[in-house]
């Protein structure tokens, strides 16, 4: 037990020899949610309109800051705005009297078409306020049920999605290099001449491979807990699912620095397995909506599985079935697994 | 004495390239014994043959005892390697390339800590000890490696060529700190195409050329065994036809190293010099004329017809 621990500690000594690679591996993908999460669009609109000079205009004013969206949240964030009608970047609301009827105009530069339409759902919502006011009694009434407790945004959904691809790619670029990288500086003969045995030495280096892959997921996840206040209510269980995921991947990497003795191309598998294998994943039942032949690649995945098991509702949905879930992961672990110790054997341990 | 290595006839090819063929020898323990020969000769499958890297094709290797073959664990624990390339992580420091050493192949670890600081005190490394071994110099990275080989405490240690991109003061040093392991009892196999470290450092050694053995005895002995000295000549016009001229002396294995430069073998050069002198001299005017005892190259040179440099 001492010889591993030592032979662990060892491994993450060797973490010196790729610093760089460490970092890319663990923060990337954590870089990479906090980019997205601030480029997706956001629930609440910032919606510029023209300072109001008439009731009508200060009554659509009032209307919007009223919008809600079905879970509660502000929907729309009116700011008052002098304009002196030259183009501006996104858009802009002025409120005209046409025909002597008051006129909600929208003006919008170089947006999507996409982006166009939520403004203008957002600026109808406000409009049928005001016109539900003069119904009176004529009106329908429209009343808002949520079957969550609370809004989930979908930087949450995205954040959980990342979290496998991030356990995915520590483990297997950092499997890929630092396997390789023993070939390329020679110190592979240390490991094949080692009189320790060699189950134990590849079970030291996918230990840590582990660690380093819940290491990279705990990053991520407190990202999500900063930027979106929600966070797992079963921490432990994400270690949980996401330890085989690292393991799956130690093992690729592992594989792939085994066969192919070279770093740049082991680290390019690494990197490439990992975001494939996350978009064959399509995680929250996703592929089903693209081909039946996509549903069924995804369900091979560990990241769907993974997804499905730390998140299982989907805006309230149940998704997934854990069983098979848990199944899947622990038999991609063991088929990994056998390959690795097989592919060291002959790579390593065995004469020449 | 009981050798603790034996190679007995043993073979390895490479496709259709004979590495090692019918290679013998015996290694007695607290001996240094070397194996000489150029780039190419088969000393470093000879190396690998013996830890059991490399699998035989023929023969038998016994090492303490065990077959590397049948028992490569056996065989493991009892030797240290110090390969040709300078195999250590550079990025870690001295302490720390030998900690992670002592994982794989110390079975206690209890001692290690003190003999890590024994092994680092033995070859002059302490004092940097901390320092990562990318800022190593040549020499400093090979006693590094000899102590990486130490650290098991194994009862034989293969180093193959020790020296190689050391500088002259380096090479002394670890010369050195080898003959001092060896005073202690450790059976050095070296393997190196350095004449002069062969020369200085080993007891016995076999000459390896193509993979075969061409001569195995003790550095004086092969060097005495040609039973005579080396007398070269440098004249103007070259001397072309040394053989007709020198004969009637008992010249042998004549050779042109350079353009106008004679080498060739006669025994007890020192009593025919005047003789020498005077028939070179009565048709070529001679620029310089040495006459040297054989080196290891010569014994080289005398067995294949080439220099161990070629």
């Amino acid at each position: 037990m001492r010889r591993f621990w030592l032979l662990l500690v060892n491994e993450f000594r060797l973490a010196r020899t790729a610093v760089p690679i460490h970092m890319v591996a663990i923060v990337q993908p954590t870089v990479l949610y906090l980019v997205m999460s601030v480029i997706l669009v956001q629930p609440t609109f910032d919606m510029a309109v023209v300072r109001p000079t008439t009731v009508a205009g200060q009554a659509l004013v009032m209307a919007m800051e009223e919008v809600g969206s079905p879970v509660g949240l502000p929907y729309i964030q009116p700011i008052l705005v002098d304009w002196d009608g030259e183009p501006v970047a996104r858009q802009v609301i002025a409120v005209e009297e046409r025909d002597g009827v008051p006129t909600a105009v929208q003006h919008f530069g170089l947006i999507d078409s996409n982006l166009v339409k939520n403004f203008r759902n957002r600026l109808t919502a406000a409009a049928l306020r005001l016109w539900h006011r003069d119904l009176d009694r004529r009106a329908v009434r429209i009343v808002e049920v949520p079957w969550l407790a609370r809004d989930v945004p979908y930087t949450v959904y995205f954040g959980m999605a990342l979290l496998p691809l991030t356990a995915f790619l520590a483990g297997s670029v950092l499997g890929a290099v630092l396997t390789a990288q023993e070939f390329e500086m020679g110190t592979i003969t240390e490991y094949r001449l080692a009189p320790a045995p060699p189950l134990l030495i590849l079970g030291a280096r996918l230990v840590r491979l582990v660690i380093s892959a819940l290491a990279a997921g705990g990053v991520l996840l407190v990202a999500v807990g900063l930027v979106t206040g929600v966070w797992p209510s079963a921490v432990w269980l994400v270690f949980v699912v996401l330890a085989p995921v690292g393991l799956i991947a130690g093992c690729l990497g592992t594989l792939a620095g085994l066969l192919l003795r070279k770093v740049i191309p082991a680290f390019l598998v690494g990197l490439v397995t990992s975001f494939v294998g996350w978009l064959l994943g399509g995680a929250f039942g996703l592929a089903a909506g693209f081909s039946a032949a996509y549903a069924l690649v995804s369900r091979l995945m560990p990241d769907t599985h993974a997804v499905e098991l730390i998140f299982p509702r989907y805006y309230g949905i149940s998704i997934g079935r854990p069983l098979v879930s848990v199944a899947v992961l622990l038999a991609l672990s063991a088929a990994m697994l056998g390959l690795t110790v097989v592919a060291y054997r002959r790579q390593v341990v065995t004469q020449g | 004495m009981e050798p603790v290595l034996s190679v007995s006839s043993v073979t390895r090819r490479f496709g259709d390239v004979v590495a090692v063929g019918d290679l013998s020898f015996d290694v007695a323990r607290g001996e240094l014994f070397g194996l000489l020969g150029p780039n190419g000769a088969g000393k470093t499958t000879t190396l690998h043959l013996i830890t059991g890297l490399l699998r035989r094709q023929g023969g038998e290797v016994q090492v303490l005892g065990y077959d590397p073959q049948v028992e490569p664990q056996q065989v493991r624990q009892r030797i240290g390697l110090a390969p040709q390339e300078t195999n250590v992580y550079d990025d870690l420091s001295a302490v720390d390339n030998l900690w992670h050493h002592a994982a794989l192949y110390c079975s206690d670890l209890s001692e290690v800590k003190a003999r890590i600081r024994e092994l680092l005190v033995l070859v002059n490394l302490w004092e940097r000890r901390k320092d990562p071994v990318r800022t190593f110099s040549g020499g400093m990275k090979r006693r590094l490696a000899l102590a990486r080989a130490l650290l098991h405490d194994p009862e034989i240690v293969l180093f193959d060529e020790p020296t190689l991109g050391v500088d002259v003061q380096g090479r002394h040093a670890l010369w050195e700190h080898i003959r001092q392991q060896q005073a202690e009892g450790k059976t050095f196999l070296l393997s190196t195409n350095d004449m002069a470290e062969a020369d200085a450092l080993c007891d016995r050694l076999v000459i390896i050329d193509h993979g075969r053995a061409i001569a195995l005895d003790t550095p004086e002995n092969l060097k005495a065994g040609l039973g005579r000295d080396i007398v070269t000549l440098r004249t103007s016009p070259p001397l072309e036809d040394a053989q007709d001229l020198l004969g009637g002396m008992g010249i042998q294995a004549v050779s042109q190293p350079e353009p106008g430069v004679v080498r060739f073998e006669v025994a007890d050069a020192e009593s025919l010099a005047g003789e020498l002198i005077s028939k070179v001299t009565a048709g070529h005017h001679l620029e310089s004329v040495r006459i040297a005892r054989p080196s290891l190259d010569d014994v080289f040179l005398h067995h294949t017809g080439r220099a161990l440099r070629e």
